[in-house]
Parts: C-alpha cells; structure tokens; sequence
C-alpha cells in the first residue's frame, strides 16, 4: 500500500492530507505531569504489547519502537512527515511509536496523552482518516483499561482534549490567499468557529510553501461525527474562496504569473544549491503552476511528495549519511532536478 | 476597569502570560478571553499551551472566589487529588491534570471552566466499547421480574392492555419458576 503522500486525493489542488488524532489514557497509571520514570517506561512496554494484536486485526504491518532507540536525522525525519509531533521528541520520560507500514496510522506513546492515535490520508478524507484511527481504537480500548468518564468522556491531561479526543485537521493548500493577504483575517473568522488555521511548517501567520493546518478546537460536547461535519463545512468554504483568488490572479495577472511560475520551474531545474526554505517556495509556485495548467509537465509529479522529501531529516536519511547544511543544499538541488519531470 | 483587547466590555478576566520569558498581563472581558482562548488552543507549542494554562488558571480562580483575582490560591482548604497527590494550585499552574481521579478532585469549578473553554461540559461521543453508564449498570442489575414489571407499569399507562396482559402473565411464569427452583 502506497505511503498516504504518494496517493494524491480528491481535491488535491487544495487539500493536501487528512489527518485524525484520538488521545487517550489508561485509567491505572498517573497522567505524563504525575508520571515518574519508572512506570514511564512500564507504560510504554505495556502500550506497545497492542502491537501484534493491531496487525492480526487489520492487513496491514505495524513496527513498533522506543524513541530513544532511533537516531537524530530518524527522528526529524518523522516529524517532517508528521508521524510524530515535536512533543514527544522534546519529553524527558520514555516514550513509544507503534507505526503501520504504510504511515498511515501511528501512535504515539507517552506523549501528552499515554496514547495518540493519529491517521493520514491523501486528500480530502477525513471521514476515511477517522474510520482508520477509529479501528485502531476499538483494538486498544479492548485491551487496555481507558480513563473513560461518564459526564466527561475520554479523559485527557489536559482539558482542552477531553470529550471526544477527536482533533481533526486538513493539510491545505492555500496560494492565492496567502499572495492577497487574506490569510490571517481568515484564520481570525474562523476562531470564532471554533476552527484554528495556522502553518504547517513554521508558525501562524507565516508558512513555508503555503501549506496551511485547518483543525478543530473544541473536543467536547459534539460528536466525532458532528465535529468532522463542521469542520467539512468550513474547509469546503476555504476552498471555495482559494479558488476564487486562483482564478482572480489567472484573470488579472496571467502573464505575470505565467512568467512567475516558470522562472520557478527554471531555478528547480537548474539550481545547484537549494536551502530548503527556497526549495519549497519554489515547489510552492510549481504545483500552482501545474494545478492551474500553466505549466505541463512530461510526467505526472507529486509536489507534495517532493516537498516533504526535501525537508532536512528526510534529506539526511535519504543519503544515509551525514551532511553539512551546504552539502544538504547542493544534494537537495540534484534530487529536486532529478525528480522533477521536465515541460512538455 | 475595561477590558484591554475590546476596551468596551467590563474586564473580568485577570490573565498573565509568560512568553519567552517576558511576563504580559491583560485584563479581558469574558468574550475576548473565551476569543483568546479557542484561537490559542491545542496548537502543541509549548507557548500557546502555557498561555491556555493560565487563562484556564484566572478563569477557575474567577469562579472559586468572586471579587478576588486569585482567589484560588488563598483559599484555606484546597483541594487535592488522593490519587495521584495533585493540589489544586498545581493544576491550575500547569493547566494539567494528573490522573483520571483528578476530574472528580476538582469537580468543584471545572464544570465552569470547561463550559467556557470548550462550550460545553458534557461528552455526547463515543464511548469505550462495553462501556456502562450508571444507568446502564443499575438496568443491567435488575431482574428479568424487575424489568418486566416496568415494562408492565408502561403498557397500563399507555392503556396497552393486550400487551399488560401478556406482561403479567410472564412474570407469574416466572414467579412460580423461582419458586419451583427455591
Ligand atoms: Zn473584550
Ligand atoms: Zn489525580
């Protein structure tokens, strides 16, 4: 089964990936702030005993390991292709990943919450995200005793989780509302609906290769169905509003941006040293390029892919070995070129 | 005193930040704050996680003593979670709770509080699998008589007597059953 950023989704011109996250905690030990190491390392032992049982349940191969067992360039690895988030590699205690083959779905252990189950999918599915999360779920709360409360649901360390769990989040791509300056008085709209809008790499207002996170904010009091409805709502009006602004540019400024789109193309294809930050500016611009047929391409191309491919861990890994920063730069430009198709 | 960020409503919400080691302090109407609030949260940066913290911590203190911005801490008799050892102070610092238990420690104030930080205070979604509420478990406890009996109570109120009739003669069967196995 194809890794979720290689399977380009519905509506893929906007929305990148679906993701799901469920966090839960097993009634019999204290949560991370009570934690001390010793039953830190226990829990996570007795976590990742779910493993097997995980894989005789689905059709899919689950690995799971100790965070501390992996290497540096592994680690960020991981979080650039958000398998795990910057928390669990920043907490002091032991800490776990059980992870399925495909990356689809991954848990962590130890994290904020004793578990997070967290799914991807390519595109616009977050209804198949939460069914995949959701199963796994189903596996461990069979196994393990859950901190499950009558009044307050799934109980989480901290309150701003507690209910449903549930946090579900989009992946966008947001161009033309990034370029007219629309972002941040979208991402003040949709506070008020409980919605938080905010980059994926790098912080709020400023995104690096305009990819955007669309997630809920509150967790109780609605169902798992109800809160993913609502958000569905909101994402399908932001996508509405992207390709209004893409269409206003292709009206207003074609040759503009026509010339912008293949300068962009020019540098990729004949760069020899690429930081990574230029790189997915520029990866930015030719997916807009190819998604608005400004630009053909001989082959089909997943930007998406690339981007995530030339984030610094991943780079690292890629090669296998250690690499200075312009080492890094000058590999990142030779992969980019080799990778990318050429124009038609 | 009016609150900082609108600077029209009535400040009621006493709220410090500390970012990158720099201390601000706001006052804010209950608007601004629940605003605050929702844009700030679950982003998992450690920053904004600090700040829902303590807007957390000056709202549960609002409502434990009126009239007092930190009223929480003072008060004599605060209260701790057997379980896991967590005081209340503490949880109001951290903005986490130590253990499962710690939800009923600090029932008092927190249906409040999460009213306002997430508009609700009762869960309507999934439960665990095989999970029982108190309700459910107090049905389950009952005897076959037991639920028969208010099934038949039911079907007089609502004048099904076909249905009453048939009721009552299942539950003398199964009188007379316990009796024969007695
Ligand atoms: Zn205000
Ligand atoms: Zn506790």
């Amino acid at each position: 089964m194809l890794k979720w950023y290689k399977e380009i989704g519905k509506n893929n011109d906007v929305v990148i990936s679906s993701r799901v996250r469920l966090a839960r905690n097993l009634k019999s030990f204290p949560f991370s702030a009570k934690l001390n190491e010793e039953q830190a390392l226990e829990l996570v032992e007795n976590l990742k005993a779910a493993t097997p049982v995980l894989e005789s349940k689905s059709e899919k191969k689950f690995y799971s390991c100790n965070i501390d067992g992996l290497t540096d360039s592994e680690k960020t690895a991981m979080v650039e292709r958000h398998i795990i988030s910057p928390l669990l590699l920043a907490r002091e205690q032991s800490t776990g990943l059980i992870l399925s083959e495909d990356e689809r779905i991954s848990i962590m252990l130890n994290e904020e919450d004793h578990l997070r189950i967290q799914s991807i999918t390519g595109g616009m599915n977050i209804m198949g995200a939460f069914a995949e999360a959701n199963a796994a779920d189903d596996v461990a709360s069979e196994l393990f005793d859950y901190a499950y409360h009558e009044k307050y649901g799934y109980l989480t360390s901290c309150p701003t989780n507690v209910g449903t769990g549930l946090r579900a989040s989009y992946m966008m791509f947001l161009p033309a509302l990034n370029v007219t300056g629309k972002i941040v008085k979208l991402a003040e709209e949709l506070s008020q609906y409980g919605i938080a809008l905010r980059g994926t790499y790098g912080e709020a207002s400023k995104s690096v290769g305009n990819l955007y996170q669309i997630s809920n904010q509150k967790t109780l009091g609605s169902t798992e169905r109800e809160i993913i409805e609502s958000l569905n709502r909101i994402v399908e009006q932001v996508m509405k509003q992207e390709r209004r602004y893409r269409e206003y540019i292709l009206t207003h400024n074609y040759d503009e941006f026509e010339d912008k789109v293949h300068r962009s193309f020019g540098v990729l294809k004949y760069a020899k040293q690429l930081s990574s930050s230029d790189a997915m500016t520029l990866l930015s611009q030719v997916k807009l390029g190819i998604d608005l047929e400004l630009l053909h391409l001989e082959d089909d191309c997943n930007v998406h892919e690339l981007m995530m491919e030339i984030q610094p861990g991943n780079l690292q890994c890629l090669l296998d070995k250690n690499m200075g920063s312009a080492q890094r730069d000058r590999f990142r430009a030779d992969y980019i070129r080799e990778k990318l198709p050429d124009m038609v | 005193m009016l609150c900082d960020k609108c600077k029209k409503n009535q400040a009621k919400v006493y709220y410090t930040e500390i970012i990158n080691g720099e201390k601000k302090e706001q006052h804010l109407c209950e608007d601004c704050a629940l605003e605050y609030t929702s844009f700030s949260m679950g982003s998992g940066m450690s920053n904004q996680e600090i700040t829902l913290g303590s807007l957390l911590s000056s709202i549960l203190g609002n409502y434990a003593a009126p009239g007092s911005l930190h009223g929480a801490e003072q008060t004599e008799k605060e209260p701790v979670c057997d379980h896991c050892g967590m005081t209340y102070s503490e949880f109001l610092k951290e903005g986490r709770f130590g253990c499962a238990d710690c939800y009923d420690s600090f029932k008092k104030g927190l249906e409040k509080s999460l009213r306002n930080i997430q508009g609700s205070d009762t869960h309507t979604g999934k439960k665990p699998k095989g999970f029982e509420s108190g309700t459910e478990k107090i049905v389950k406890e009952l005897s076959e008589i037991d639920k028969l009996s208010i099934k038949l109570q039911d079907a007089i109120e609502k004048e099904e007597f076909e249905e009453a009739a048939r009721l009552r003669d299942r539950i003398r069967q199964l009188k007379k059953e316990e009796i024969n196995n007695a």
